[in-house]
């Protein structure tokens, strides 16, 4: 007995060890944690229960058998962040580089299913070279098995991807296929061929951090939905993330209890429109002032800015928000920004999360370019989502509210809930001066003097238009309010929507324009 | 003895009297003010500032403004952190809590995902 005993202490022993101490030192000298010591900082201390610590290749092929790690360079098993249950797994950089094996998609799927029979959040903690070349199609293999299983959990647990090193060729579409991707700075990149390749096939000539680091997939790809400053930053976002998202889809956030009045109004909200009505404003005055203190998390914040998209809470209650971004672009919709808003309303949908929509937006933008790359399509993924969306909507009109994007940004007809405006809010089909060129085009054409008809015209359009008594008297708006009342409006207003149930006709799945 | 001589022995008496309890009040002041002011004499606490005689107590530690405040901000931001992260102190109730559960919620969300099927199970 005791020598099973010495034996399975040695293999423990060994397994913890990783790749040894000289590739601790080399991951170290990088910058980088190891995969334990990341997982040390990630679940509460002594809640780490490993599975498949053993496991190791079975290949012989190009000296593989004398490179047999216990464990296959990834650390896989279940654990609690802030004492909720999860599946985790950590790929070992120190051993083989981290390389996908046939064995890593086995203990990766082993967690994947335990997650989502278990009804838990799995979070992936990615570093790794790509696929290893020894184990040839056995490892493409192993990838299609955890893809499969990203999308089987897609939508029923949460998924989150911190990605802390390199992932390059096939291994990015898990990281792509899960809910929310946080990358690393510095220490981090994702593309699907690298530099050399493109090089050789296109003649472009980029390196690593143009091509694949983390502010390109922050800022212009959209692939990560987080930047971390550091490894250690990732890890605290990834549970910070967490806070916001339920166990599972039938299940709800965890409500902080309250610490900030549910009746507070901020008096700064009733003048935080510009009187002017092309002079822009910071849309995140208004969700700091309206939401519990300090708690916004803004998820894309450097992709197409300008749309705002983010958790936060009211009354501790976790809320999904979605505003257009006044400051950037006049809050016009473009192609990012419809993807963006569109994937954040279907995963607060998901999740049941309760939406707020604060409307600021002129319209979609025209040009081009724009149409030529499909605005239209993806324009009607967010409306695509906000009608499929059955969580609580609520949507507050701060200024502008235009043609199509009125429709569009949580509307009544988009099963909206309730629908508030504030004062300043100017709801029309377009804007005065196209308007009255299209409506008095045979009037103007025949004035003595154009430009004063012109003005006349365009002031009593905004009379009548430019303002939300129009839209409350026809029903479209339920009720015009103070801005400095938004926040209790809001709470109340949920607490009466927490229980709303609605149901989609029974379908396999819709055909959203993706 | 005449009068006067009579009148001078009580005068001595009475002054010698009143002198010796003077002295002796005099005396216990001087006492009183030496062991006040021992008394104050801060005290070394080998002990870490454990009160003696009474085990668990301890007396007030003073600690300079700074590290106080340098405390006190720690405190409030670890309080943040758990706040923000939704640490257990922080929350109304256990999430998938039975207790906060309503049947009408729970009813309603198994309608909506009753499409869901895993193969084989």
């Amino acid at each position: 007995m005791s020598d099973y005993l010495t034996t399975l202490r040695e293999l423990r022993e060994k397994a913890l060890r990783g790749g040894g101490p000289k590739r601790i030192e080399q991951q170290h000298e990088r910058g980088k944690l190891t995969a334990r010591e990341r997982l040390a900082l990630l679940l509460d201390e002594g809640s780490f229960q490993e599975f498949g610590a053993l496991a190791t290749h079975n290949i012989t092929d190009f000296g593989m058998a004398d490179q047999r790690y216990p464990g296959d360079g990834i650390v896989t098993g279940l654990g609690k962040i802030n004492g909720r249950r999860v599946a985790v797994f950590a790929q070992d950089f120190t051993v083989m580089g981290g390389s996908f094996s046939e064995v890593q998609s086995h203990k990766i799927c082993r967690i994947q299913d335990l997650a989502l029979e278990s009804g838990i959040p799995l979070l992936g903690l990615n570093d790794s070279g790509g696929a290893r070349i020894q184990e040839g199609v056995r490892s493409l293999a192993g990838y299609g098995e955890v893809f499969q299983r990203n999308v089987l959990a897609s939508g029923v647990v949460p998924q989150i991807s911190v990605m802390l090193g390199p992932c390059a060729g096939g291994a990015v579409y898990s990281p792509a296929l899960t809910d929310f991707v946080i990358m690393a700075r510095d220490t981090s990149f994702m593309f699907l061929t690298g530099p050399e390749v493109i090089k050789a096939v296109t003649g472009e000539d980029v390196n690593v951090a143009n091509l694949g680091g983390p502010l390109i997939h922050n800022c212009r790809s959209g692939v990560a939905h987080f930047l971390a400053a550091n490894e250690q930053a990732a890890i605290s976002m990834a549970k910070l993330l967490l806070s916001y998202l339920p166990q599972n889809n039938t299940e709800d956030p965890p409500q902080v209890a309250p610490y900030d009045p549910a009746d507070r109004m901020e008096e700064s909200l009733n003048s935080v429109v510009p009187a002017s009505e092309n002079e822009p404003y910071d849309m995140h005055l208004v969700i700091d002032a309206v939401f519990d203190r300090d708690s916004f998390l803004e998820v894309h914040s450097c992709y197409a800015p300008n749309a705002v998209v983010g958790f936060a809470r009211l009354d501790g209650h976790a809320v999904g928000i979605v505003a257009n971004q006044p400051a950037h672009m006049a809050g016009a919709l473009d192609i990012d920004a419809s993807d963006k808003i569109s994937r954040f309303i279907r995963i607060c949908d998901a999740y049941s999360i309760p939406l707020i929509t604060f409307v600021d937006c002129p319209g979609f933008l025209p040009g081009v370019d724009q149409e030529y790359h499909g605005v239209i399509r993806h324009g009607a993924k967010i409306i695509y989502a906000y009608t499929e969306a059955t969580v609580p909507k609520i949507s507050i009109v701060t200024r502008k509210a235009m043609g199509g994007s009125y429709v569009a940004m949580s509307s009544k007809q988009m099963r909206n809930d309730l629908a508030y405006a504030w004062p300043t809010a100017q709801i029309a089909v377009m804007g005065a001066e196209g308007a009255v060129r299209i409506l008095y085009r045979q009037e103007l054409s025949k004035a003595e003097d154009p430009a004063a008809t012109e003005r006349k015209y365009i002031q009593e359009y905004r009379e009548m238009f430019f303002n939300p008594f129009r839209a409350a008297d026809l029903g479209q708006i339920d009720e015009v309010i103070e801005p400095r009342e938004t926040r209790p409006r809001l709470i109340r207003a949920l607490e009466v929507l927490r229980t709303k149930v609605q149901q989609n006709p029974t379908k396999k799945h819709g055909l959203m324009p993706v | 003895m005449t009068l006067a001589e009579r009148l001078m022995t009580g005068l001595n008496i009475t002054i010698l009297g009143m002198g010796l309890v003077f002295v002796l009040l005099a005396l216990l002041w001087a006492l009183l003010t030496a062991m006040l002011r021992l008394d104050r004499q801060p005290t070394r606490e080998p002990d870490g500032g454990v009160v003696p005689g009474r085990p668990g107590a301890r007396r007030p530690v003073k600690l300079a403004p700074e590290l106080l405040s340098a405390i006190t901000v720690a405190v409030f931001t670890h309080q943040a952190v758990l706040r923000k992260q939704a640490a257990p102190a922080m929350r109304s109730y256990w999430p998938g809590s039975i207790l906060f559960a309503s049947r009408w919620v729970t009813s309603g969300r198994h309608q909506q995902t009753q499409s869901w099927n895993p193969r084989g199970r």
